[in-house]
């Protein structure tokens, strides 16, 4: 690492920080990995396929997020979140995709803002180019092994107190012998920081209603997500693709019902009547193949009451994954 | 991921050292700024999770930097100000340079340059990339506690061995010893160190097996006592006078540990009344005059050892004699005013929440603020 290296090229008598422009080479520790290609760019950054170089030349992927600097430096909650993720490293949780070190570039004296490099290991492809890729539909072990694998992640991240917000296809990674890991995570508070790059895609396809409906929310998002995900195991497409907020809320009523007025919460801006009454769908037909303990997991996870929706680790207790596939 | 520890060859060939910083001149750098963090932290009522934190990060940025390059005090604000913000009790850094300044002589404010908050932000950077971003640290308190829980025996000598083992750690801050054990390891050196001066012997414990032959056992693998040992003259070589006098001899890590006289051979399998550590049992316990005459083992300079320089007033030592305080070095350190445990130590122990930190919980959970509508293009 460089800010070893340059240790002993100090000037002799003490200086002040700021006459040290020449040990700005310990901000470009960044310079340790060689950027080979963009894989992707979401929302909030652009992640590059790189070369540890310090490493053998192990391929590493790299998210590159830009954090605003406040008045006192560098946000709390960015040193929080930084600290949570090395902290939950320490489990090495099979899946969560690994972080391998955190470090900045950019310019050292910039005042408005750090340019932050989160290197994890690359992991193959995402689970949407998987399941693009895939000939055809997965097998039931495939998808049932998937399913508890997204989960486990899940609960993991829940039983640390992490909402992950933005579960799907393309935050999960399928690796190549087919286990999922979680990415993109536990930056909320950092990426609501306004970094937001406007122009990209952001979609909205696995947003539970309560989200939708801009109430508050906790972990049951991310059950809410796993289930627009796990059926789309099944289907290789999305479970409910829609276009606006509203559009969405109306693609999710039209498959689960739409609410009661008892069950619309009260604290709700937008009136029930403001979509049209539709009873619920049938699952089973829409998932076909899917295995009858399957239709019944997703059902129960998506749920319009947050509060009654099963949480990760009801999930996982789920005959679904507990039950003998051969029976 | 990055491993902080160090053997003390390592710790003898710092950046420091190849700067032309003589062991003992970087001891005294280390201590100063360790203090210095502890004293500040102290003055802005921060608890003693962000000060041990921030002294933390001082002992591991200068194992990637020379003092000559960056002056300790700086370096010490610094690290105070992010485990401010890491442990979710930020201060402003304003307000930390305005006690520093309160705290320090002109000369040596004088390192902050022109403009010192913009030093310190600048300076945050450099410290974020050489910590590595590694920001949370375990400290010895949490395990000082857990373990007194399951120690049997009398109520209050437990609750004065633990105040005792607290305020060593707490004073552990001025060696580099979290840069050679884990705080697990830390906290049972150092209530057993507490243990001897109190006269608290463990003799049972709850959980005991048969295949435990001390109660550190339990929580440690393959402690020694020559490890434990090592650790308690670290600490305690903090009180001896030839370390108080600034710019006098101060061993390097590795020296102050050596065997300074011919050792019992460890019992190999001590009954439970024979404790296992009469070794240094018999060491510790020299200064006072006991029956065992073990004082003969000990060159008379040791005997400052064994007494910390200053008696906290809720532990207290007069258990046995101390010496006149006329022969406490000039220069003892005062009493940080660190958070110390809780004075009553029922059954189960109070959390380790003395005093009153306000951590609010984390902020991962319910309720979360929706995330701003997003635009959307058609796919
Ligand atoms: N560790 C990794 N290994 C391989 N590819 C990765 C890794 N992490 C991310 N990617 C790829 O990079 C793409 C972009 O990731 P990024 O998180 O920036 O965007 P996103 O997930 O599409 O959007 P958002 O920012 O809203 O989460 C991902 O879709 C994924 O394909
Ligand atoms: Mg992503």
């Amino acid at each position: 690492m460089s800010a070893e290296s340059s240790s002993s090229s100090s000037s002799n008598s003490p200086t002040s920080v700021a006459n040290m422009n020449n040990v700005s080479a310990l901000f470009q520790t960044a310079k340790k990995y060689e950027e080979l290609n963009v894989i992707g760019t979401g929302a909030y950054g652009t992640v590059y396929k790189a070369r540890d170089l310090h490493n053998g030349g192990q391929i590493v992927a790299m998210k590159k997020v830009k954090v605003p600097l406040t008045q006192d430096g560098i946000p709390l909650s960015t040193l929080r979140e930084i600290a949570l993720l090395r902290q939950l490293e320490a489990y090495k949780h099979p899946n969560i995709v690994r972080l391998l070190d955190v470090c900045h570039g950019g310019q050292p004296l910039d005042r408005e803002q750090l340019v932050l490099f989160l290197v994890f290991e690359h992991v193959e492809q995402d689970l949407d180019c998987y399941l693009k890729r895939a000939p055809g539909p997965l097998s039931e072990n495939r998808i049932r092994s998937m399913s508890f694998d997204i989960l486990s992640g899940v609960d993991f991240l829940h039983s640390h107190r992490i909402v992950h917000r933005d579960i799907k296809p393309h935050n999960l990674l399928v690796t190549s012998s087919g286990r999922v890991k979680l990415a993109d995570f536990g930056l909320a508070k950092t990426y609501d920081t306004d970094m937001k790059l406007t122009s990209v895609v952001v979609t909205i396809w696995y947003r539970p209603p309560e989200v939708l409906l801009c109430l508050s929310y906790n972990t049951a998002v991310d059950v809410w997500s796993c289930g627009c995900v796990l059926a789309e195991l099944h289907l290789r497409s999305p479970l409910l693709p829609a276009a606006t907020d509203t559009q969405q809320l109306q693609r999710i009523f039209r498959l689960i019902g739409r609410p009661s007025e008892r069950e619309w919460p009260a604290d709700c801006s937008l009136p029930l009547a403001s979509f049209p009454p539709c009873p619920a769908a049938d699952l089973r037909a829409l998932l076909p193949r899917a295995h009858p303990q399957a239709i019944h997991l997703i059902q129960n996870m998506l749920v319009f009451d947050p509060a009654k929706r099963l949480t990760a680790l009801d999930c996982l207790q789920h005959p679904y994954f507990t039950d003998n596939p051969n029976l | 991921m990055p491993y902080w520890y160090y053997d003390k060859k390592d710790l003898q060939t710092t950046p420091s050292f190849q700067d032309a910083i003589s062991n003992e001149t970087e001891n005294r750098y280390r201590k100063e700024g360790a203090r210095f963090i502890i004293d500040t932290g102290s003055k802005m009522d921060l608890g003693y999770n962000t000060v041990a934190t921030g002294v933390v990060y001082f002992h591991r940025f200068y194992m990637f930097h020379s003092f000559r390059t960056f002056p300790r005090y700086i370096t010490a604000c610094c690290c105070l100000f992010l485990a401010g913000k890491v442990e979710e009790t930020p201060k402003k850094c304003k307000d930390i340079i305005k006690v520093a300044k309160s705290l320090l002589t002109e000369q040596k404010f004088g390192t902050f340059g022109e403009d010192p908050k913009e030093e310190v932000m600048t300076l945050e950077r450099i410290l974020l990339q050489t910590i590595k971003f590694d920001l949370q640290v375990e400290h010895p308190y949490g395990y000082l506690l857990k373990y007194a829980k399951c120690l049997k025996g009398d109520k209050q000598k437990l609750q004065k061995m633990v105040q005792m083992a607290w305020t060593f750690v707490n004073d552990s801050l001025c060696t580099t010893l979290c840069l050679q054990w884990e705080p697990e390891v830390i906290a049972v050196a150092l209530m057993f160190l507490a243990g001897k001066l109190s006269k608290f012997e463990v003799v049972d414990w709850n959980g005991r097996l048969p295949k435990h032959t001390a109660w550190w056992d339990m929580f440690v693998e393959d402690i020694t006592l020559e490890l434990l040992e090592d650790i308690c003259h670290q600490v305690l070589d903090l009180y001896s006078p030839q370390t108080q006098a600034s710019g006098g001899e101060s061993p390097p890590p590795g020296a102050a540990v050596q065997p300074k006289n011919e050792r019992k051979p460890l019992p190999v399998t001590p009954p439970a009344s024979a404790s296992p550590v009469a070794p240094v049992a018999a060491k510790l316990n020299a200064p006072t005059p006991i029956k065992n005459g073990a004082e003969k083992l000990l060159p008379p300079k040791m005997d400052m050892r064994f007494y910390p320089p200053y008696v906290y007033p809720p532990v207290p030592y007069s258990d046995y004699s101390a010496p006149p305080p006329t022969s406490m070095p000039p220069a003892s350190l005062p009493p940080p005013p660190l958070p110390r445990p809780p004075l009553v130590f029922q059954e189960p122990p109070p959390p380790p929440r003395y005093p009153q930190v306000s951590v609010p919980p984390p902020h991962y959970f319910a309720p979360l603020r929706p995330p701003p509508p997003r635009p959307y293009f058609p796919p």
